[in-house]
This record gives structure tokens, C-alpha cells and sequence, in this order.
């Protein structure tokens, strides 16, 4: 008990201090953190599929597209509420997953990288690119959306654009909170148990099929539930934020930043969305005489550096590597919380 | 009928280059357990300098083949000192690494490269790809007009493989790649030196990228993120190979090449061929081994 | 009653046949033993059994039902655990959190109450915490329930994996080599830890091993596994006393069992007599291995090992499976790290030098399973080996003395016979000339005759100056070449002696192999020893029946009921054994 009511405190405090965070910032900055909080679901998914599951997937940004897809579509297509939109976009996502997850139940490692890279080009260039979707993508604009409310609460890109962030915060704290809990459940257990070796797994009673199954619809589903909230925040969708190379860089930065850890999450999604921006707007100018301008292809350079660099020398990622550092720090933590039982 | 026949000459000569690209892929995973997803982007890169050299600088007073057989060269010679440096500075320490960090590791490399060669080239599509012949040489042959370019191309790699296969077969080095790619450990207790085979093996596969890379440009969209993301059209035709077998890998290129063109005839869309490769994958994948590519240890 | 029941089970891998038509059964209450060589097919059982490998023919009971179709999470629900080999631990997970996990895999529990931390899940998480404290109390184990699994010492992680297998309060629990890399006293604790653990949480078990004390101590019931097959069963005495479980463990194997190649009636050029070659003083140390440990992963399986060769001998290594002989082989050749020790070759400190340097400076080894390249043709094998000499060397000299493999060049190696590929094998150091050649269980799977004409190569070796070291399950043809043995034992060197003495004291030996607790008659080693004895030809179930010592009418009236029931004699009678004990 004391273990998650502690959790859910800190989500409580940590809520209340991020929603005030963007209040005085100008309105770049605050898109930016909407734009985290999105991304930030997208590493979240990878965290649930990879880090606690084991199964590698390079199309969390494909899951995402087609939940931004579903929402925009529901809202600007059949004209529903937001809050349905969002609904669809989840549930769309959701099935994708569980779809992605059949052939994973046989295939493991490397082959069900290569399964969902294809999955993720697939869908890039096909499907939210071909007319034959036209229904589902809004053909070649895309879906517009210019005003929103959630349950009552106006929530559109255009003026209202905070309380679409607190919404997202509200929900990214849930999630995280739950991905904690789930973590040191038994099912958390379970899907540890198939990451760390399936063969033990499966002969000590975990039922494969059924984890890994729910580990895809999970995490497809939470990648959607942040990709619905993209055609709220921007104002319409479009192929490219959801491309084969954002699905590459969630998967980059979820491991650069510690694929296992949900902190992880929140520390690439700021990564993700703040970064090339504060890199394109201030990256200009002249140093020694040159001029230079950074562009986005110099952070997405930096990132696949960066990449190769920790995995050849922190292999549990930046929060992996900062959690071993403060080890002991954290132990004194720890066991205040739990109340151990000794035994007799 | 001749419509038909001319698809199945372009899609032969794309399939020979996804043949070779794929070679290039089941060369270096079998030798050093790498399954390299940034094999397209190493192609693509070198195919840049290739066409940089072509286009981007003037050659006053040389004839044609000759600045084509320059930036050919320099592609090339690109590719090997590529190749080389992956290996000495990135995968020669993480050789004892599961196979999935690996991979991911590419995935890193890839990243890099096709950000580096857009922070160079910038993102256009280039309509200027490298010819090998005249672009109107065309022969008639039983009505059908063969161009000139595919016939090239189609020998070329045809060639390249059995080169590749010849070089494995007979030389001293290509009995210690095989070796290698046999077991590593057996190798190095016959005295194999397996770090030399290891970076000659990238050297080598980078080297094949590139050629794949600068003889598709005349087929596809030559930009730095098309031709980086072939590699899952080389990933497919690897796995009709299985990953081991070096002629069924050639058979697999072919056969997504055709798989790939004949649909064109009806449905002009630039995704659908995307489709055609994933589903290949997804059914070699699933039909064959539940276990995944062969050496992966569990 | 009969708890597992395995009826004719066989298993095909591609065109390897695994299992041949095994059958076993397991009673209530019981501890089985099942042994039998490397290669033997006891893991491909144990996959059967827990639902990881389909057998091909046969079939499976437990409890009476069938486990054919049944998935593997389903038959842990059933009440079959097992624990492996190569250790699966959840190393990611506390040893805590490794015990629970099993327990609420065969309750339910709820995905959802889980995430949202509602009350019935913290009961749940609690009673199943102080459950897996109680297994690990009764383990010894308390104190660890924090730590990663993957942190622990090897020996602690194995006595994890069992209270994994118990946590989810199995009927039966298998156990694959449970004392693998424990050394003589941590297995004996073992031991008692078994029996404890059978009478406090009433589980049957079916225990793999190589370690023969242990099996000998703890287990009711003993198969014997060889080829796939069943070889022999009975209680311990019998089986450690079984002519044939002799044969197969110390030396040539059962000609029914053997793998079946043509007779070759000379396969090598080397002199024809069985005379030896005159042995010559050895020469100086070339190779000298001080204080060596070294092991896999966590597990260490060889410490303080110190062993010499010199120029121009041939020493031999012998000892049970699981002792540690290839492990030191391949410390010395630098395939795995030694952790601690020295060692040194013609002056030279070798250690922790990679193995294509080692290979380069002249010591030469020939790994079990013979250490070829499966897609390679014997010509480009052999051109391999002359490559790495830096020379080229003609390869008529290979082919001269093994005119098989001029025939055929072209093959590839992988499909040529055992004996053909360990010509391969051993042509390279023709071509190479190593100064020490290392081999590691040359005549594994060969037919007696090939063993002896590859055991005159070995002499043909020497003569030329080339240094061998040996490690060998063919005790008396290893003893005939060698100048001296080392015996190992649980990891370390018991016993060194020359090859004379040993020749003269086989207690020494089979204490070895057998374990040491009953004197075991010398006259059943010289059987062995020298080939197809009579004692094969018996009827098997007849040799059962005479071990057991009751009165010809009972051993009647038992056989003539087993032959009605269709159960093995030995079964029957230890279950009217135990009916009239009650």
C-alpha cells in the first residue's frame, strides 16, 4: 500500500508543478510541450513493449499515426466530438497492435525488427500516403481541425492551447503511474519474465500468447492515445511527423534515454519534441567569422551518434546509468517506503 | 505480350540489384553476426560522393565514360574506407554483444548517415541519376525494346555475384571468411584471424552497397531517404535466402524484383511495391523457422 | 501410483533421431535418476516432457491424462516444473520476485486490479511474498530474497531455480544437472537439500546428472540413457554394477548402439602392428598450466588445475562428464577466460591471449565435436589449415596418410562419417605440425576399430615430435598410448599417475566415473574394457531380473505379470516392495 500511494503522490505533485511549468512561456514553447507530452507516449509505449516485454518494435510512430488518423477523422470526417475521436483513435490503435502481435508470438529479437520496420514503411508510404485511404487519411491535406472541446472544456491548438496540454499532463501522469504499478505487479512480472527468458516463462506458467499479446495492444494503444492528441494540438495531421524515421528515433532515444524506465519516457519526449526546436530557432548566427545554421538533421544526426556511442558504453541508458550512480541514495529511499515483514 | 515482357526485364534487372544489395547484407551478418540496417544508408552514401564527383564538379576536356568511371571510383573507394571505419571504431567492441544491440547499433548508424548526407545534399529528389550507357540505346529484340541501361545493369550484378561467389569459393581469404562465417570460435582455433575477416567483410559489404546503390538510381526516387530505406527490400530478399544460402539469396532478389514491377502494370502507386516486400518478409518469416534467422542463440 | 507415465517416445530432428522409442515410468513420491553420456537425449526428454519439443511418436501421461497438445504454461498448472541446464533465471528480478512469479502464474490474478493497485491485488502480493520467504527459509536461502538473481554466485542461483520449481507447488519437479559446477562438498549438501526437499513439500522428481554421487545417493530409481534409448534401469547397486552402463561410460560402446559405419580395414597408412612406437625421454616442459580456474557465466567449473606436458609425450585426461576436463582444454587455448592462473607454452605466458594467436604459436586443439567447418569441402578444409601455416604446404601428405579423404576431396565435411571427420580433424596437424596437439574426446560416437587406428596416429604423432594432450572416455585405449593420465574430479586434478600404474589399480578409475561408495568387481572393468563381452548379449530384463536377488519363483510370477500389465519388471516389484513395507 505505501508503495503506491507514494506513487500516486508524486504523480499528483508532479502534475501540479509541470501544469503551471509552460504558463509564462511564449506560444512555441508551450506547442513544444504539448508536442513532448505526445512523443513522450510514444517512448512510454516503448518502454512497455521493450523495455518491460522484451519484443523489439520499430513502428510505435505507425501505432501513434494511426491514432492521430482515427481522431482526425472522427472529428473532421463524421463530424463527432473530440473526446469520440479520441476513443477511435485509441481503439484503431489498439487493434494495429493486436495485429502486429500475432506474428511476433512467433518470431523473436532481430526478425520482429525487421517485421515491424517493414510494417512501419508499409504504412508510411501506403497507407497514409495512398489514395486508396483517402477516407481514413483526408487524402492529400489531411485532416483539418480547428475546434475542439473535451467535455465541455475548449482544448483546440488555435487559442486554447494549455488546456489541451493539462489534458495530455493529466493523462501522461496516469499512465505513467500505472506502467509503474504495472511494473511491480504480477503481470509486470510476467512480462519481465518473457523478456528476461522465455523458455523459463512459459514453463513456469505464463501463458505467452496472452502477454504478449496484451503487450502490444497496450502499447499500441497508449502510442495512439498520444498520436490522437496531435490533430488537436497542431491543427491537422499529414504522413511525416509519423514516418519510418520518427518510429527509428523513438526507438534511438527510448534506448538512449534507458529503455526500461518510465522516467525514461518523459526525459525523451522533452528530448524529442524541445531539443530541434531550441536547435532551429537559436542555432543561427555566426561563430568565429562562419555562419552556421542548425537544422533538424543535425539533431537527428546527433541522436544516431549519440546512439552508437551508449550502446557501446552505457548500455542501460542515460536514466539506467543515473540510477546505478544514486544507488544508494535511492536504497535509503526504498526502504522507508516498503515495510519489510522479517521472518521469525 | 511485349508490354509484358519489357516489365520483366526491368524487374530482372531490379531484382539483380536487390540481389546484390542482399549478398552484401547475408555477407556481413554470416561473418559478423551483424545484421546491418544501415546497409542501404552506407549504400546511399557512397552513391552521393559517386554522383558529387559526377555533378558536382566540372571535368574540362574529359570524355564521358571517363568522368563516369571517376565517380564511379570515388564511390567506391568511399565505401571501403566506410566500411573500414564502421568496423575499427564501432562494431569491433561490441563484438560480444547479443545480436538485437547490434542491430540497434545500425540503427544508430543509419540515422547518422542519413542525416549526414541531407545535411549535405539537403532532402531533394535528384533527377539525375548515373547512367551507365546512353540513355537512348535501345536494341529491338522480337519487338520488344530492351534498354541499353537495364541490360547493364542486370549483368553487372549478375557478374558481381559470381564474382563475389568465385572470390569465397577460391581464394585463400574467402576459405577463412567462410570459415568465419561457419563458427567463429572453430576459426580462431585454426588460427583464422577473425578481426582482419571482420573489417574485410565490412569493407566488402560496403562495397557492394554502393555499387547497388549507384546502379538502382536510374529505377527509384534518388534521394537520401529512399535509397536508405531499399534496405527492407535487401531484408527481404536476404531472407529468401534464409540468411545462409548465397544462390538462393540471388533467387530471392529476382523474384521480389518481378513481385515488385509486374503490379505497376495496373496499380501506379509508389507504396504497393512497400507492401509486396513486407508481405514476402511476413510470409518467408512465418513460414520457415519459428526460432527467427539461424545463429541466433537462445 | 504412477505419476508420469512416458510410453515409446521418440523424436526426429530433421534426420537425427534424438529419442528412440523411450519409455519410463515415475511413481508417486519418488526421486528418479536418469543418466547416460553427452548426447544421450536426457534434455530432449526433459523438453517433452515439459512441453518445449513435440516428440515425434509416443506418448505422455500424467496423472493418467494426456499431455499431448498441452501447451507448456498449461502443464505448469498441471504441476510440472522443471529447472535447466544452463540456468534460466529472471536475472532482471530479485530472487523474491523469481519465486513469486510462478506462484501467481498458477493462481490467477488480474491485470487491471494489478495496474490500478486495488486492495485484492496487495493480498495477493503479500501472501505469495511470504510463501516464497518460507521456500527460501527451508533452502537456506534467507537474506537473498532482495538480491538480482543475476548478481548471485552460481551456486546460490541454482538452489534459486529449485525454489522456483517449488514455488509453484508442483507435483513433479525436473532437475537438469542441478550439480553442474558444484564441487564435491556443495553437491553433497545438495543431496540432503534433495531429500529434505521431498519429504517437506511431497514432490517427485526426475534428476539428470553426471555426477554419480549424487544420483547414486539420492535417487530411488535409475535409467540409463545412451544413443537416445534406454540402456538400463534399476536401483543404484545394480546399475552402478550394469556391465553394459560400464561399458557405455568408461569404455567402447555397445556394438548394437554404436553408430554403424562400414569396417574400414585401414583407414590409415600409419604402421599396421598394434606395437607402439618406442617411447623416448621426454623432452623439456612445453606446456605448463599453474593454479588455473575458470568457468561460464557465473558457474566455475575447473579451479586449481596445474598440469605439465613436455615435448614429445602423450598425456591423457580422464575423469567423468562434468569434471572439468574440456573446460581446462579450452582455458588453455584461450576460448574461454581463465579467472585466475598461468599459463605457459615453450616459455611463453599464453594466458589470456586470443585463441588465433595460440593457435599460431604451435598449440594446436581439437575441440569436442571435432571443431570443423560443416559447409566446407575436405579439400578447402585442408588448404585452410595450410593456409594458417603461413606456407603453402602440399596436401599430399594429408592424403597419404588418409587415402579415405582423397576419395573424398569434394565432399563437404558435415556430411561425411565420424570417423571420416575426425581424419579431417586430425590431417590438419599433419599438415600444420603442431608442437602440442590438444584432443578433445577423439573417439566420441566411433566404432571400436577406428578408435584403435586413430589411437596408432596418435603414436605416429609422437614419433614425429609432435607433443599430445588427450582428454578421453575411452579409458583403456587413452591408458595404451599415453605415457601419464590425470584424473579429474569435481572440477580439479585428484590424482596423476603414470600410465603403468593406472593400468595395474582400475579402482582408481572407476571411482571416478561410478562414484566410490561400492566396491565395483574388477572383473566387470576388463569386460568392458576389452570389447563386446557376453555379458551384451544377455537379455536385458534378464540381467534386471538378476540383480535384484529374490527367489526364482517370485522373479516368475513378476515377470509373467509385467509381461500382462505391459510395465517393466523393476517398477512392478518396487510397488509391491513398498505395499508390503506398509
Amino acid at each position: 500500500m505505501p508503495g503506491h500511494a507514494f506513487r500516486f503522490l508524486i504523480a499528483i505533485v508532479a502534475f501540479a508543478v509541470l501544469a503551471r511549468l509552460p504558463v509564462g512561456l511564449d506560444a512555441a514553447f508551450q506547442f513544444d510541450a504539448a508536442l513532448a507530452l505526445i512523443w513522450g507516449f510514444g517512448i512510454l509505449s516503448l518502454v512497455l513493449l521493450t523495455g518491460y516485454a522484451g519484443q523489439v518494435s520499430l513502428c510505435q510512430a505507425t501505432f501513434a499515426g494511426v491514432g492521430a488518423y482515427g481522431a482526425g477523422m472522427v472529428v473532421a470526417s463524421l463530424h463527432g466530438g473530440y473526446l469520440l475521436g479520441i476513443v477511435v483513435g485509441v481503439l484503431f490503435a489498439t487493434v494495429l497492435g493486436v495485429l502486429v502481435g500475432l506474428p511476433a508470438l512467433r518470431l523473436h529479437g532481430i526478425t520482429l525488427a525487421i517485421v515491424t520496420l517493414g510494417i512501419a514503411l508499409v504504412f508510411d508510404k501506403y497507407v497514409f500516403q495512398d489514395h486508396l485511404f483517402d477516407w481514413f487519411t483526408g487524402g492529400t491535406g489531411g485532416w483539418q481541425v480547428t475546434t475542439a472541446s473535451i467535455l465541455g472544456i475548449p482544448v483546440d491548438s488555435s487559442k486554447h492551447l494549455l488546456a489541451a496540454y493539462d489534458v495530455l499532463l493529466a493523462l501522461f501522469c496516469a499512465c505513467a503511474v500505472l506502467m509503474v504499478n504495472l511494473h511491480q505487479s504480477g503481470a509486470g512480472r510476467r512480462l519481465r519474465a518473457i523478456r528476461d527468458s522465455e523458455v523459463a516463462a512459459s514453463t513456469m506458467g505464463v501463458n505467452l500468447t496472452r502477454y504478449k499479446l496484451l503487450a502490444f495492444a497496450l502499447s499500441a494503444g497508449m502510442a495512439g492515445l498520444g498520436g490522437s492528441f496531435y490533430p488537436l494540438v497542431t491543427g491537422s495531421v499529414s504522413p511525416q511527423p509519423f514516418w519510418v524515421f520518427t518510429s527509428l528515433q523513438l526507438a534511438a532515444i527510448g534506448v538512449l534515454m534507458g529503455i526500461r524506465y518510465v522516467p525514461a519516457a518523459a526525459l525523451g519526449g522533452l528530448f524529442m519534441a524541445v531539443v530541434p526546436d531550441v536547435l532551429t530557432r537559436y542555432g543561427h548566427g555566426t561563430f568565429m567569422g562562419r555562419a552556421y545554421d542548425i537544422s533538424y538533421d543535425w539533431f537527428q544526426l546527433g541522436v544516431g551518434v549519440l546512439l552508437v556511442l551508449q550502446l557501446i558504453l552505457l548500455p542501460d541508458g542515460v536514466w539506467g546509468d543515473l540510477r546505478a550512480r544514486t544507488a544508494p541514495l535511492s536504497a535509503l529511499f526504498r526502504a522507508r517506503r516498503l515495510k519489510e515483514v522479517k521472518p521469525a | 505480350m511485349t508490354e509484358f515482357a519489357a516489365y520483366t526485364i526491368i524487374g530482372l534487372s531490379v531484382g539483380a540489384v536487390f540481389a546484390l544489395a542482399a549478398l552484401g547484407i547475408v555477407l556481413i551478418y554470416r561473418v559478423t553476426g551483424v545484421l546491418n540496417f544501415a546497409h542501404g544508408a552506407m549504400g546511399m552514401f557512397s552513391t552521393f560522393v559517386a554522383w558529387q564527383v559526377f555533378y558536382g564538379y566540372p571535368h574540362p576536356g574529359m570524355p564521358s565514360w571517363a568522368v563516369t568511371a571517376e565517380a564511379i571510383l570515388a564511390g567506391l573507394g568511399f565505401a571501403l574506407v566506410l566500411g573500414l571505419v564502421l568496423e575499427l571504431l564501432v562494431f569491433r567492441w561490441v563484438r560480444s554483444r547479443p545480436q538485437i544491440v547490434k542491430a540497434v547499433i545500425t540503427i544508430g548508424v543509419l540515422l547518422a548517415l542519413q542525416s549526414a548526407a541531407s545535411l549535405i545534399w539537403k532532402n531533394n529528389q535528384y533527377h539525375l541519376p548515373i547512367y551507365l550507357a546512353p540513355q537512348d540505346l535501345t536494341r529491338t529484340i522480337a519487338g520488344v525494346p530492351i534498354g541499353a541501361n537495364s541490360v547493364i545493369i542486370f549483368v553487372i550484378a549478375l557478374g558481381l555475384a559470381f564474382g563475389l561467389a568465385a572470390f569465397l569459393r577460391w581464394t585463400a581469404f574467402g576459405r577463412s571468411m567462410r570459415a568465419v562465417s561457419d563458427n567463429p570460435t572453430t576459426a580462431q582455433l585454426w588460427g583464422v584471424r577473425v578481426d582482419m575477416v571482420g573489417a574485410v567483410s565490412w569493407m566488402l559489404g560496403s562495397l557492394i552497397a554502393a555499387v547497388a546503390g549507384i546502379l538502382i538510381t536510374p529505377f527509384i526516387n534518388f534521394d537520401t531517404t529512399s535509397l536508405t530505406l531499399l534496405i527492407v527490400d535487401s531484408l527481404a530478399a536476404a531472407l529468401i535466402g534464409g540468411l545462409v544460402s548465397l544462390p538462393l539469396t540471388v533467387l530471392g532478389g529476382f523474384i521480389l524484383g518481378l513481385l515488385e514491377t509486374y503490379p505497376t502494370i495496373w496499380i501506379q502507386s509508389l507504396g504497393f511495391p512497400r507492401l509486396i516486400a513486407l508481405v514476402v518478409i511476413l510470409a518467408v518469416l512465418i513460414v520457415r523457422s519459428p526460432r527467427g534467422l539461424p545463429g541466433t542463440a537462445k | 501410483m504412477t505419476m508420469l507415465r512416458v510410453r515409446d517416445v521418440g523424436v526426429k530432428f530433421g534426420g537425427l533421431t534424438a529419442l528412440h522409442s523411450v519409455s519410463l515410468d515415475l511413481n508417486r513420491g519418488e526421486i528418479l535418476g536418469l543418466i547416460g553420456p553427452n548426447g544421450a537425449g536426457k534434455t530432449t526428454l526433459f523438453n517433452c516432457i515439459s512441453g518445449l519439443v513435440q516428440p515425434t511418436s509416443g506418448s505422455i501421461f500424467f496423472e493418467g491424462r494426456s499431455l499431448r497438445f498441452v501447451p507448456p504454461h498449461e502443464r505448469a498448472r498441471r504441476g510440472i516444473a522443471r529447472t535447466f541446464q544452463n540456468l534460466q533465471l529472471w536475472e532482471s528480478m530479485t530472487v523474491l520476485e523469481n519465486l513469486e512469479l510462478p506462484m501467481d502464474a498458477v493462481g490467477k490474478r488480474n491485470t487491471f486490479s494489478d495496474a490500478l493497485g486495488l486492495p485484492m491485488s496487495h493480498y495477493a502480493e503479500r501472501s505469495a511474498r511470504e510463501r516464497a520467504r518460507a521456500i527460501l527459509h527451508v533452502l537456506d536461502l534467507d537474506g537473498f530474497g532482495s538480491r538480482l538473481a543475476g548478481d548471485l554466485p552460481a551456486g546460490i542461483q541454482r538452489r534459486v531455480e529449485l525454489g522456483r520449481a517449488l514455488a509453484m507447488r508442483p507435483k513433479l519437479v525436473l532437475l537438469d544437472e542441478p550439480a553442474a559446477g558444484l564441487d564435491a562438498s556443495e553437491t553433497e549438501k545438495l543431496a540432503g537439500l534433495l531429500r529434505k526437499v521431498r519429504d517437506r513439500f511431497h514432490v517427485s522428481m526426475l534428476l539428470v546428472d553426471h555426477d554419480m554421487s549424487l544420483v547414486m545417493k539420492v535417487c530411488d530409481y535409475i535409467y540409463v540413457l545412451d544413443f537416445g534409448q534406454v540402456l538400463a534401469r534399476g536401483r543404484a547397486a545394480e546399475v552402478r554394477a550394469d556391465r553394459k552402463v560400464i561399458a557405455a561410460y568408461l569404455g567402447e560402446a555397445t556394438p548394437e548402439l554404436a553408430e554403424s559405419t562400414e569396417e574400414e580395414p585401414s583407414v590409415t597408412n600409419s604402421s599396421p602392428e598394434s606395437l607402439p612406437a618406442p617411447r623416448t625421454e621426454p623432452g623439456e616442459v612445453l606446456l605448463e598450466v599453474t593454479g588455473l580456474a575458470a568457468g561460464y557465466g557465473h558457474l566455475e567449473v575447473i579451479r586449481d588445475v596445474n598440469l605439465t606436458v613436455r615435448a614429445g609425450e602423450v598425456v591423457a585426461c580422464i575423469g567423468a562428464n562434468g569434471a572439468g576436463k574440456t573446460t581446462t582444454l579450452r582455458a588453455i587455448s584461450g576460448v574461454i577466460h581463465a579467472r585466475s592462473g598461468r599459463v605457459t607454452f615453450g616459455g611463453r605466458n599464453i594466458t589470456g591471449a586470443s585463441p588465433e594467436r595460440i593457435a599460431r604459436v604451435g598449440l594446436a586443439h581439437i575441440p569436442e565435436g571435432r571443431g570443423l567447418f560443416p559447409n566446407m569441402s575436405v579439400e578447402d578444409t585442408l588448404r585452410l589449415a595450410s593456409d594458417t601455416t603461413g606456407h603453402r604446404v602440399p596436401l599430399t601428405a594429408a592424403y597419404d596418410t588418409f587415402p579415405r579423404l582423397r576419395q573424398r576431396r569434394h565432399q563437404a565435411v558435415g556430411t561425411l562419417s565420424g570417423g571420416e571427420q575426425q581424419m579431417v580433424a586430425m590431417a590438419r596437424a599433419v599438415l600444420a605440425k603442431p608442437r602440442l596437439l590438444m584432443i578433445d574426446e577423439m573417439s566420441q560416437g566411433l566404432a571400436p576399430t577406428i578408435v584403435r587406428q586413430l589411437f596408432r596416429m596418435i603414436d605416429v604423432f609422437r614419433g614425429q615430435g609432435i607433443a599430445v594432450l588427450l582428454v578421453e572416455q575411452f579409458v583403456e585405449s587413452a591408458l595404451q598410448v599415453a605415457d601419464r593420465a590425470y584424473i579429474f574430479e569435481h572440477g580439479t586434478i585428484a590424482h596423476e599417475a603414470p600410465a603403468e600404474e593406472l593400468r595395474r589399480d582400475r579402482a582408481v578409475i572407476s571411482g571416478a566415473y561410478l562414484g566410490t561408495a561400492a566396491p565395483v568387481e574388477s572383473t566387470a572393468i576388463e569386460v568392458a574394457a576389452n570389447g563386446s563381452g557376453n555379458g551384451h548379449k544377455k537379455h536385458p530384463e534378464l540381467m534386471e531380473i538378476l540383480s535384484m536377488r529374490v527367489p526364482p519363483e517370485v522373479k516368475r510370477a513378476l515377470e509373467e505379470r509385467a509381461e500382462k500389465e505391459g510395465r517393466p519388471v523393476g517398477a512392478l516389484a518396487l510397488e509391491l516392495l513398498e505395499e508390503v513395507k506398509r
